[in-house]
């Protein structure tokens, strides 16, 4: 199943720190302290999609009036974008892993221009409901969204200020995510032009693309969630 | 390479930390398509009645592009179990965090009504006046709570019908009934 230490143990590298005996132990420690991280950051989102769901149970018809507020297809086009922006992130660590430099830059452009079309369609989607009165919390307009929604041949029903708190909060902590990764991701352009990756070391584009995809995992249930629920 | 890797103070030969596994470009095509698919199935269903099903089948869907992107685009088929374990183990909390809430929240009903805890805006009510309900009951609690602890062991049952004298508008739920302990 796996080829590992095929070719022998790797040679040191210029990042090899000096606390480590080989290469394999530093690049499976930086992993190992990613996979706990990535662990919390499930955590993290639990509690989020655990509130969704109490208030589901309380308040369907609440939850199910004020979801056809949302867009299916701005949800639909930026989930298309983000399961591409994964594509390219796991083409990038494949870029790495056979040491070509040129394919892992074109990789990650790609994958921050996916992470700015989803910030851009995101800002779109949050725009048009502010416009409407549907803001987060006490400053959500009950009359304005109200408007709104008949406007659209939908009726409030419920407290829809609590599923719009919600639908905030999830979206835009994951939004706070997306934006991270551009950070992170922007890091490791830069140092792959540089050439700091190769097939000896490339545990930060690794990663960095572990936590781009445990963005995208998020996303993949908030999708249906909020936007799709029936 | 001479370097030497110890465990408990004995050195180890042929020990392997990081399992490396080039995938071929052909598997990230096949799955990005099979995500594609999967996502274009959720929308079509979600246009679809199915009623109380829905949830489900969406929540399969999700689950199956998920373990699509772990093992392929996160390499968790190929990787060290270690790390398979310590992601599988939020997934277990994660299920005793759901399952133990939403068992309290739903088999509570009774004790709120004892206690008169604000809990549930019944469908169709007004909200602002169920806020202003909620304020009425809770600062009548507090006062109750605030005059016990002044009489130091006061009974409980005396309480509510302090609060009760203190705001006659108080509604139904505010009261709590006699002699039902309160901590």
């Amino acid at each position: 199943m796996s080829r590992a230490h095929a070719d022998g143990p790797k040679a040191p590298h210029a990042f090899f720190q000096h606390h480590y005996n080989t290469v394999e132990q530093q690049a499976g420690a930086a992993k190992l302290g990613m996979w706990v991280f990535l662990a919390t950051e499930i955590l993290m989102f639990s509690g989020l999609f655990l509130a969704y769901f109490v208030v589901r149970m309380f308040y369907p018809e609440m939850v199910l009036s004020s979801h056809e507020l949302l867009s299916k297809t701005m949800g639909g086009i930026n989930t298309v974008v983000l399961l591409t922006s994964s594509f390219t992130m796991a083409m990038a660590v494949r870029a790495a892993q056979v040491g070509n430099t040129p394919a892992i830059v074109r990789n990650l452009i790609l994958t921050i221009v996916c992470a700015l079309v989803f910030m851009v369609v995101k800002y779109i989607e949050y725009s048009g409901k502010f416009a409407n009165g549907i803001l987060p919390g006490k400053y959500f307009d009950y009359a304005r969204a109200a408007e709104y929604a008949q406007a659209h041949g939908h009726e409030l029903v419920g407290l829809p200020h609590i599923f719009f708190g919600l639908y905030f909060c999830m979206t835009g902590l994951h939004g706070v995510h997306v934006l991270v990764g551009i950070g992170v991701l922007l890091w490791i352009l830069v140092r792959a032009k540089r050439g700091h990756f190769g097939p000896q070391y490339f545990t930060p584009v690794e990663n960095v693309g572990l936590y781009w995809h445990i963005v995208d995992l998020v996303w993949i249930f908030l999708f249906p969630l909020l936007y799709l629920v029936k | 390479m001479t370097t030497k890797t110890f465990l408990n103070g004995k050195p180890i030969d042929d020990v392997i930390e990081v399992h490396e596994h080039v995938s071929p470009m052909s598997t990230y095509i096949k799955v990005l398509g099979a995500l594609f698919v999967l996502t274009g199935l959720t929308y079509a269903v979600s246009f679809a009645d199915l009623g109380s099903a829905g949830l489900p089948v969406a929540m399969v869907v999700a689950f199956a592009k998920a373990a699509l992107v772990c093992m392929f685009f996160m390499h968790l088929r190929y990787d060290d179990r270690y790390h398979v374990f310590v992601f599988l183990s939020t997934l277990i909390f994660v299920a005793i965090f759901f399952t133990f809430t939403i068992f309290d929240l739903q088999s509570r009903d009774r004790l709120n009504e004892e206690q008169g805890t604000f809990f549930r805006v019944e469908q169709g009510a007004d909200w602002d006046e169920a806020q202003r309900g909620n304020k009425r009951v809770v600062d009548a609690k507090a006062k109750a709570d605030r005059k016990a602890a002044a009489e130091g062991k006061a009974s409980d049952a005396a309480a509510p019908a302090d609060a009760k004298a203190a705001d006659g508008s108080a509604p139904a739920d505010a009261k709590a009934p006699d002699g039902k302990a309160a901590p």
